[in-house]
């Protein structure tokens, strides 16, 4: 599914995002990057959904090289994965079904098949009551959960999550990652970073261990806690 | 476009409006006010040359024969030149009948004219020119035929008037113009920054929209079409106020003028003109929103 080559990006004049980076992701792998702060977290996945050109190397998603893709390709490319962000990055004067069935809206699927994907994803979430709010009338955990489900309305082949459980308190974020793991378990190939190793040593997977934005290293997790 | 992408720009645009509404409203007065000044010009272009038509029915050319032009003759010349296609009637005028009339216009002063021999003014064809054919140039190039015919001494037409009323034409065409274009370029950098100012406003969301990989188009159509509706507000603005101050000033205080004026009524917009002055603004609008799209939205 992922494939990393020799992947640097340096920021000039002296900062370093990553530096040298090359691993692979098989399909349908539960895959956690983890690391301290400013080890390079957010710009490798940054890199992932070519939010930003890489210095060197190649980035190959799917069998594709996606390291100098733009405008229609590049579109096209976003739509089939799920990103979910550290801040959410919902609409604020969008509810959370708006939100949502944006994600599936840019598909072009008819606003009806979009409503209900997103209604279904919103209550499969916990959210059946609250899917006429607004984001800054929802909780961080709520707010979370939606960005869940926008990232999951179009059945990506990859999400991406970045720090998805950063800001929530240990019972929610223990919940979240479960919900991950039920998507993985269902074929997605899903990639989380976090700093959080107390959480994800408790599901089962692969972790990619950064540091100073290099890999490394890398193990297996047994996991206890990825059974409900 | 897809039916779920119709409703989804259609959304954006009313938001957007509704929430820069002020922002918008200024921008469609400014270009109301532009659309306005231009329609305005046309306005009164039309409307002084329907006078200047009304006034043309009075243009007279008066051919002066030379002394040795007998009345058979004069009678003669006259007969030729009523059956120019540009003439509409044509009298001839003795020397005797010019100095009756000429003592005439005198009225009570006509005593200084005792002692004056009866034959010192010309024998003419006075002429009265075909509507079609009243234009400076049009009477010029007659001016010049009549002079080269024999008999005739000299030619005689409302130069100065004539070239007054080009004057005025090209003038208020000229101002329409330079006026009209400054306008248009200030409405237009009006609204390239309108658009700015909504694509800033939508930063976080623009930025979201390419996250989930929504085609650039779609990310696009809802400002371009905002400056559209901004234009055709705008349009339909100006002619809501050109009509309401046609209406105004004629009824009123231009009201004495109208009978000066060929068909004896001031004239409005043409239909092809109202078209003119709603593509303009539509123009307007787009050409702007495209420019602060294409600047702005990277
Ligand atoms: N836009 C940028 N310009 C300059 N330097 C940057 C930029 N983005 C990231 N960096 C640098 O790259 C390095 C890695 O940053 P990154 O955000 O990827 O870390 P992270 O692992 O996500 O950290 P955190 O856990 O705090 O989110 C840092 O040293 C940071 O200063
Ligand atoms: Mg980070």
């Amino acid at each position: 599914m992922i494939q990393l080559h020799n992947v640097s990006k340096l920021y000039p004049p002296d900062n370093t995002g990553v530096r040298d980076i090359g691993f692979q992701v098989e399909d349908g792998e539960f895959v956690f990057l983890c690391g301290p702060s400013g080890a390079g977290k957010t710009t490798l996945l940054r890199l992932l959904f070519r939010s930003e050109p890489v210095t060197e190397g190649q980035v190959i998603v799917n069998g594709r090289n996606i390291t100098r893709l733009k405008g229609k390709g590049l579109a096209a490319f976003r739509r089939r994965l799920g990103l979910v962000f550290q801040d959410f990055k919902l609409i604020p004067h969008m509810n959370a079904l708006e939100n949502v069935s944006l994600a599936a809206d840019v598909t072009g699927v008819s606003w009806r098949q979009s409503r209900r994907k997103a209604f279904a994803l919103l209550s499969e979430l916990g959210l059946k009551d609250r899917y006429g709010a607004l984001p800054p009338a929802l909780s961080g955990g709520e707010q979370q959960r939606v960005a869940i489900a926008r990232a999951l309305v179009n059945d990506p082949e990859l999400v991406l999550a970045d720090e998805p459980t950063g800001n929530l308190d240990p019972e929610m974020a223990e919940e979240t990652m479960r919900l991950f793991a039920r998507i993985q378990r269902r074929g997605t190939t899903v990639l989380i970073a976090t700093h959080d190793y107390r959480l994800l040593r408790r599901f089962e997977g692969r972790v990619l261990m950064m540091r100073q934005g290099r890999l490394v290293g890398e193990q297996y997790t047994a996991g206890a806690a990825a059974s409900p | 476009m897809k039916s779920t992408h119709v409703v989804f720009v259609a959304g954006r645009v009313a938001r957007s409006l509704r929430e820069l509404f002020w922002t918008h409203l200024l921008t469609a007065g400014i270009m109301a006010m532009t659309l306005s000044v231009f329609g305005g010009f046309l306005l009164v272009q039309d409307n002084v040359r329907a006078l200047v038509r009304g006034w043309s029915d009075e243009i007279q050319v008066f051919v002066y024969l030379g002394d040795g032009v007998d009345p058979a003759a004069g009678e003669a010349l006259r007969a030729r030149l009523a059956a120019y296609p540009e003439v509409k009637s044509a009298r001839y005028v003795s020397k005797a009948r010019a100095w009756e009339e000429f003592g005439k216009t005198l009225g009570s002063q006509s005593g200084i004219l005792e002692g004056l021999d009866p034959g010192t003014l010309p024998a003419s064809v006075d002429l009265e020119l075909r509507s079609g054919h009243r234009s400076r140039e049009a009477v010029l190039a007659l001016v010049r035929r009549l002079a080269a015919l024999e008999g005739v001494q000299d030619v005689e037409y409302p130069e100065t008037w004539l070239e007054k009323m080009r004057l005025l034409m090209t003038g208020i065409e000229w101002l329409k113009w330079v006026v009209g274009g400054f306008l248009f370029l200030v409405a237009f950098l009006i609204v390239v920054g309108t658009i700015k100012l909504a694509i800033v406003a939508r930063q976080d969301e623009i930025e979201i929209m390419q996250l989930v990989g929504a085609p650039d188009g779609l990310i696009k159509a809802p400002f371009v079409i905002e400056g559209m509706v901004q234009g055709l507000i705008g349009a339909g603005l100006a002619l809501a106020l050109l009509r309401a101050a046609f209406s105004l000033l004629t009824a009123d205080l231009l009201a004495p003028f109208g009978a000066l004026i060929a068909g004896e009524q001031f004239v409005f917009l043409s239909a092809a003109q109202h078209v003119h002055l709603v593509l303009m603004g539509w123009l307007l609008g787009t050409a702007g929103s495209m420019l602060s799209v294409k600047r702005h939205l990277a």
